[in-house]
Order: C-alpha cells, then sequence, then structure tokens
C-alpha cells in the first residue's frame, strides 16, 4: 500500500509528461479497441452477406463437388431438411442445384449458371432476394420464372416478362432445353453474378438436368454465427448419415471470402503491433526520464536501507500503475467509440459511390463495429503487460546505482 | 568492544588515469554514546569517512567495522538492511522525498521496516513533538523552511531508533539562529536517549558543540580531541 501510494505520486510528479503518455497509451488503446471491433463489425456483415448469399454458415455437399464443380455430384436431401431445421440455433436450410448452361435470346446467347432454389425458404434468407417485392419473385419451385443478373439480362438484349431458352446437360447424356421468363433482374454489384446468375425454382431446374429430388448444396444459415461450433458436430452427424456426403464451414465453401479477411485482419495486427512499439518506446522514455531526475533522491532511499530490489519494484508499481491507468481511460474511451460505432456507424456511402465488394462479397455501406469485450480485456492487459516490461530497463537501471554515485547526480 | 572502527582506512577515487586519495591510512574508534565531529576543509575526507562509516561505500584497503562486523565482507543488501536496522543518516540538504509530506519522510525508514502505519504515526509524532514541529505533519517538504526540513530529517534519521546517526554537514545550509537550535537538540537527544552523532562539518558552532574532534586533512587524521568528559 505503501509503495502503491509512493509510485502513484511519483508518477504525478511531473504531471504534464504523465498526462501526456497516459493519453498516448490509453490512445493506442482506443485507436486498437475500436479499429479491431470495427474490423470485426465489417467481417460479421460480410460473413453475414456471404454466407446468406453464398453457401451459408456450413454446408453439406457431395465429396469432392466443392473441388470439381462437377453437377453430377449432387445427393438426396431425403429428410436432411427437415433434420437439420430441428436442431437447435439453425435458422434456414437452402437446397439449391447448380447447373451450367447456355442461355439464349433471340438475338444473343451467353453462358450461365442456373441455380434451382426453393423459392420460399431462399427468399428469407438471400440478401439479393429479400428485398423484392412479391409480383417480383418466382412463383413456385416449378413455374418458369427466372430471375437473372442485370449484365446477363443487358447482354441478352431481354427485358423482364421476356422469353429465353436455357440448355443444359440432362444426366442422360443429352442436351435439354426449358423456356423460361425474366420474372424480375438482381443487381448484386458482384460481375460475375450479375453476369451470369440465373435462379429458378428448384423443381423446374431439376426437370431441366433431371435430378428430381437432388441437391448440391445444402446451405445451412443459423440464427447467429456463433453458434457455428456448437450445431456444426450435430449437423454433421446428421450429414454421416447418408454416405458421400460431408459438412464443411463457411470458410471451406467460401475460401475468397475467408482469405480475403484473414489478409485484412493481417494487415491490421502489423498495424496494431506498430502501435504498441510506439507505445511501449514512449513508456520506457517516461519512466526513463523520471528515473534520471530522481537519482539522487534514489541514492538516498538507498542510504536509508532500502535494497536495490526494493527501489527496482517501486518503479515497475510505477510502470504498472501508469499501465492500469491508461488500460481504463483506454478502455474507457474504446467503449465510447465503440459504442458510436455501434450504434451509428460509418456510413461508406459519403465517401464512395457504388456498390462496396468484398472477397466476393456486397456488404453493407453502413461499417458498424460489434462488441469483442474479451478481445478489449485482453489487450489492455498487454498494454499493461508492456509497460511493465517497458519499465524494466529503467528499474534495473536504477537498481544498480551505489548510494554514493546516486547522492553526487545533480 | 567499540561501537566503530575503522582500521587504516585509505580511499582512492580513480577518474581516468588521475587518482586521488580522499583518506589515507585513517585509524579511528568511537564508542557507543559520543557526540563527535570530523572536521577540517572541504576536501580533507570528511564525507568520505562518513560514507565509509555509514556503509554506503567501501574503502580501497583497511577495515571498517561496525559493531565488531567488517563490512567489507557484507553484500549490498546486507550493507542495507545494517544501514536500516542500525544507522540513521541526516544530509546537508535534508534529501527530504519531495511527493511524501512531512509525516511520510519521517517514517519512511519505518516504512521500510514493515512497521504497521498507525505504529508508525505515533513514533512520528512522538519525535515531531520532541522536535517541535508538531503541527507540520502534512505539509510537503516545499511547503517548509530550511530548519523545519531539516528537524524532519532528523525525525526521519531518529524513528528506527538507529544507534547512530551520522550528519553529514547538517547545519550548512541554515542561519546561524537554526543551526544552533537543532544542535542544541540533537545534544539533548545524545544525552537523553544516548544515540551516538558523528558529524562531519567545518562550521565552528558544530565543533564548539561536539564532545570529540577529529580533524582531517588531505585525509589523513590531523588531530582528535578523544572523548573529551
Amino acid at each position: 500500500m505503501d509503495a502503491l501510494r509512493l509510485a502513484w505520486r511519483n508518477l504525478w510528479r511531473n504531471r504534464r509528461r504523465t498526462l501526456i503518455t497516459l493519453s498516448a497509451i490509453a490512445f493506442s488503446i482506443m485507436l486498437l479497441q475500436m479499429s479491431h471491433n470495427l474490423s470485426f463489425g465489417v467481417y460479421e456483415q460480410m460473413v453475414d452477406s456471404g454466407v446468406r448469399a453464398g453457401a451459408g454458415h456450413m454446408a453439406i455437399y457431395r465429396n469432392g463437388y466443392l473441388n470439381s464443380r462437377d453437377e453430377n455430384l449432387d445427393f438426396d436431401t431425403g429428410t436432411l431438411v427437415e433434420q437439420i431445421e430441428a436442431l437447435e440455433g439453425v435458422s434456414q436450410v437452402l437446397p439449391r442445384l447448380y447447373i451450367p448452361g447456355l442461355a439464349q435470346s433471340s438475338r444473343e446467347s451467353r453462358g450461365i449458371l442456373l441455380i434451382g432454389v426453393d423459392p420460399d425458404r431462399e427468399r428469407q434468407a438471400n440478401p439479393f432476394l429479400r428485398n423484392m417485392v412479391d409480383t417480383d419473385m418466382l412463383r413456385g419451385s416449378s413455374s418458369r420464372d427466372a430471375i437473372i443478373g442485370w449484365r446477363l439480362m443487358d447482354e441478352l438484349q431481354i427485358k423482364p416478362g421476356q422469353k429465353f431458352v436455357v440448355t443444359a446437360q440432362h444426366t442422360d447424356g443429352t442436351l435439354h432445353a426449358e423456356l423460361l421468363r425474366v420474372r424480375s433482374v438482381v443487381k448484386s454489384g458482384i460481375k460475375d453474378i450479375d453476369s451470369s446468375l440465373i435462379m429458378v425454382g428448384r423443381d423446374r431446374a431439376a426437370l431441366l438436368s433431371g435430378q428430381i429430388g437432388k441437391v448440391h448444396e445444402l446451405a445451412i444459415i443459423l440464427q447467429k454465427a456463433k453458434l457455428d461450433r456448437q450445431v456444426f458436430p450435430a449437423v454433421a452427424a446428421i450429414a454421416k448419415q447418408q454416405p458421400n456426403i460431408r459438412t464443411v464451414g463457411w470458410e471451406e465453401a467460401m475460401p475468397n471470402l475467408a482469405n480475403a479477411i484473414k489478409l485484412d485482419y493481417t494487415s491490421s495486427k502489423f498495424v496494431f503491433l506498430i502501435i504498441l512499439a510506439i507505445v511501449t518506446i514512449g513508456v520506457v522514455n517516461t519512466l526513463l526520464m523520471s528515473v534520471m531526475e530522481r537519482m539522487r533522491e534514489f541514492g538516498v532511499i538507498l542510504a536509508l536501507g532500502s535494497t536495490p530490489m526494493k527501489l527496482r519494484g517501486i518503479i515497475l508499481v510505477e510502470a504498472g500503475l501508469l499501465g492500469i491507468s491508461a488500460a481504463a481511460l483506454g478502455c474507457l474511451f474504446g467503449s465510447l467509440a465503440t459504442w458510436y460505432l455501434w450504434a451509428v456507424g460509418i456510413n461508406l456511402e459519403t465517401f464512395i459511390s457504388g456498390t462496396l465488394e468484398f472477397g466476393g462479397v456486397v456488404f453493407d455501406p453502413v461499417m458498424r463495429a460489434i462488441w469483442d469485450i474479451n478481445w478489449m480485456i485482453k489487450i489492455a492487459l498487454y498494454v499493461i503487460g508492456l509497460t511493465l516490461l517497458a519499465g524494466l530497463y529503467p528499474a534495473i537501471k536504477a537498481g544498480r546505482i551505489t548510494p554514493v554515485e546516486a547522492m553526487r547526480h545533480h | 568492544m567499540s561501537l566503530i572502527e575503522l582500521r587504516n582506512v585509505s580511499k582512492i577515487y580513480r577518474t581516468g588515469n588521475l587518482e586521488v586519495a580522499a583518506l589515507s591510512d585513517l585509524s579511528l574508534t568511537f564508542a557507543a554514546g559520543e557526540f563527535a565531529v570530523l572536521a577540517g576543509p572541504s576536501g580533507s575526507g570528511k564525507t568520505t569517512a562518513l560514507n565509509l562509516i555509514g556503509c554506503l561505500d567501501q574503502p580501497t584497503s583497511g577495515q571498517v567495522l561496525l559493531e565488531g562486523r567488517d563490512m567489507g565482507e557484507a553484500k549490498p543488501k546486507e550493507l542495507a538492511d545494517f544501514r536500516l536496522q542500525h544507522i540513521g543518516f541526516i544530509f546537508q540538504s535534508y534529501n527530504l522525498i519531495p511527493v511524501l509530506t512531512a509525516a511520510e519522510n519521517a517514517e519512511f525508514t519505518l516504512m521500510l521496516k514493515g512497521v504497521p502505519h498507525v505504529k508508525r504515526r505515533q513514533r512520528v509524532e512522538q519525535l515531531f513533538e520532541e522536535l517541535g514541529i508538531s503541527g507540520l505533519e502534512d505539509r510537503k517538504p516545499a511547503d517548509l523552511s530550511g530548519g523545519q526540513q531539516q528537524r524532519v530529517a532528523i525525525a526521519r534519521a531518529m524513528a528506527a531508533e538507529p544507534h547512530v546517526i551520522l550528519a553529514d554537514e547538517p547545519t550548512a545550509n541554515l542561519d546561524s539562529r537554526t543551526a544552533e537550535e537543532l544542535l542544541a537538540l540533537m545534544r539533548d537527544l545524545n544525552n537523553r536517549r544516548g544515540t551516538t552523532f558523528l558529524f562531519s562539518s567545518h562550521d565552528d558552532r558544530v565543533i564548539a558543540q561536539a564532545r570529540r574532534v577529529i580533524r582531517l586533512e588531505d585525509g589523513c587524521l590531523h588531530d582528535d580531541t578523544g572523548p573529551l568528559s
């Protein structure tokens, strides 16, 4: 208690210098917490958009399908959808058929990817369909309605309501064609999707390819992304009932998005390290200056009977108090900044026009932070540890002096 | 057994190739309860001798024995413990810790010894009373006069009830009246408590109060009156 009081008063001996160092450390903590929470908020948005439009938080495929995209690698859903939907934490199960083919209008033809979906299920989850008015949606799974990418529609030189033909290979080896009608248009902002997507009811797609009752993908959407560790084993156990199919996480099903997030966070970590290095240099500077200024006083303290170890202890307690105070202040400001970014966010539309795409996923232009309390505590503890580490050198230096040498110091 | 014994002590300071002999072959003994002064002009070796007696420095040759123990063989931690248990220091420029109050400064050695706060405060209040600085407990050193600061320094030196108090030019920064008051106070403490006081000084007022005067010149013993009754 006495050492604490002495260290605390020593810390405030040079009020301005301590305040500057304290503010610099607190600001760094705030910056680290805020940018981490914002990054993870954006990643969560991206993953959410990605999983809803893509393969879900987890997905079931026939073995080998993910690597080859061979349309023959389908599987029978049986009661999989019902069983998985009954699991706690599962929001939706989306069966999908992916059929590569050729779309032809009276003027043009283009290579396309036809996706057969269950319209009602898909509408609840897929961000491209969620905001569509009823009159734009597919009318049943076997209707001839098609939702197509806006670029593809332009390239085929057709308009909503007009007909076009899709030709694909049937499982019997022959080419089959289906006449479809443009029901509505998707403008995703992702070039690949906008220029090749045709979404139809799954029964209509199955008629074209001959894969009745089959799917290539069962995309599973969870109520919360955090539930994936809990739900994954249960889904995998259900999937094991059928041979040759397996469950994969979204990172494996959407490697582009997963790698883009990893790369982005790695560069953020590098910036974090630079900030922490600057903080450490600042603390070493403050403590070293403080120690050099008090050499004479340390000589007196040693002369009065303090051991070098006790003296080192006082300086380390000063470093610790500096770290704890800065961490408390930094966490306060970090929480306020996170709260603002969580509640209000940053609207990128103010700065950038057009659709925002990252890792093949379109994300919300309003960037919002999440609360990663564990990480916030962890970074505050790291900084306290760093300040203690930074206090080691001045402490060792102070402990090495002899009383007589120190008292001669001016 | 004498309280303090210097046996053929020499101290040489080296600065680059230059060697300066601060003390040469000095032998002295002090008994418990003495009120002695090491007198002499600047550079005569007074402070060096006090530093050696106070275990703040090691002799280049010779032995320093305190309570019969050769301090040349002690490790830094043992020296620190010895200082804490047996020696009190009073410095020329008071050397109070500026962030602590007067009472906290006086308590400092008791704090190092791990004495509980309540007991420390009782001891310091009693000393402040004796030294005539009651009521100044909560003042910071910057708010005290030179004389008041030196009284707090005396309280700090006395607090842990050491066997010997070493005072390096304790009156050098004080006006005559305050210096005389403090000397009378220290002599009174010496009489009443039997605490050994050993000063370094070239101040005639201090020398006049001492019961034993040891004169040093160029690091050598010039004259020793021996204990005067």
